[in-house]
């Protein structure tokens, strides 16, 4: 960075600002009438149609199914990419792992270097760990009544496992931090969202529509956040512990 | 209210570009994040406002903070 000459970087940041105000130009000055017929249709029918007081939730997983399943292939993509770079790097994918069974630190060289780690962290992360994963269970599960749904709840999940990944120091070691175990979990939700979306081509109802005709789709939309919640959460726990593991080397 | 959260907001981002020391720069980062968060929540989006919160102040200032310590705390010179 500081190689550049600084007549270089003022150039830099008025040539990015420039771009930035050329394409909100437009938004800017919109002045014409805002779409609201969507919006009022949502709002009038939305919840009868899906059955979920959480009209966003109705949204992205009945109405807008396909973007949901747009999104979870990108964390697949994310997570199989930082895999693939981590094990080109040349080293060893979450040392740790091997090691865990010998009542060491999941984190690589967490146990080496216990000598610079206070008591404070290992107290503290491995009691709100758990209390962070029933906390993103709940707004995996309740989703579609109350802010949240299996996005929210999955990342939430997350950082209850990089806390239990971080906190727990052998004995207590919890085999959800398991590199293995998280794979799994991440393959089995991908599996599993696959399978609920083609079943409503079994049953006669469409693609990623709920599958049975006369139920109320509220169900359908909770069983998707559950998958979806585990998939995000096992994904995104399972960069961070990769990532743990691997910096430490 | 809202305006002040987004000074607070662009203060916070200028000083983690400039900071020399990346740590203060994630930690700046972080406090973004949590401010965002908020000012989705104030804006009625709580959807947003917890995923912002878990990956934003969480899970990536993590992932920062291992960065780091891997490798040289201030920016070279």
């Amino acid at each position: 960075m500081s190689a550049r000459a600084p007549s270089a970087q003022v150039l830099t940041a008025a040539l990015c600002i420039a771009a930035a105000s050329f394409a909100l130009w437009p938004l800017a000055n919109f002045d014409g009438p805002w779409p609201e017929g969507i919006r009022d249709y949502l709002e009038a029918r939305g919840q009868d149609e899906s059955g979920a007081r959480n009209l966003v939730s109705a949204i992205y997983l009945g109405y807008r199914g396909y973007d949901t399943l747009g999104e979870t292939i990108v964390l697949l993509v994310a997570v199989s990419g930082a895999i693939g770079m981590i094990g080109a790097a040349g080293s060893k994918l979450t040392p740790g792992y091997a090691d865990a069974a010998q009542g060491q630190s999941p984190v690589a060289g967490t146990a080496r270097r216990a000598h610079r780690r206070t008591e404070l962290i290992d107290v503290v992360t491995g009691k709100l760990g758990p209390v962070v994963l029933v906390f993103g269970l709940y707004v995996m599960l309740f989703g579609h009544v109350s802010p949240g749904g299996g996005f929210q709840g999955g990342v939430v999940v997350a950082s209850g496992i990089v806390f239990l990944g971080m906190g727990s120091k052998g004995a207590g070691l919890s085999p959800l931090v398991g590199a293995v175990t998280l794979a799994r979990i991440e393959a089995a939700g991908f599996l599993a969202l696959l399978l609920a979306a083609g079943l409503g081509i079994v049953s006669g109802a469409g693609f990623f529509a709920p599958p049975l005709r006369g139920a109320s789709p509220v169900g359908y939309i909770v069983a998707l956040n559950a998958v979806i919640g585990l998939k995000v959460g096992a994904g995104i726990g399972f960069l961070c512990i990769a990532m743990l593991g691997e910096a430490e080397r | 209210m809202i305006e002040a959260m987004l000074a607070a907001i662009l203060i916070l981002s200028l000083y983690a570009v400039e900071s020399k020391d990346l740590l203060h720069g994630t930690i700046a980062l972080s406090g973004v994040s949590l401010l965002s968060s908020l000012l989705f929540y104030v804006l009625k989006a709580p959807d947003v406002a917890i995923t912002e919160a878990a990956v934003g102040a969480g899970v990536s200032t993590v992932v920062y903070v291992w960065a780091i310590k891997s490798m040289e705390r201030s920016e070279s010179p």
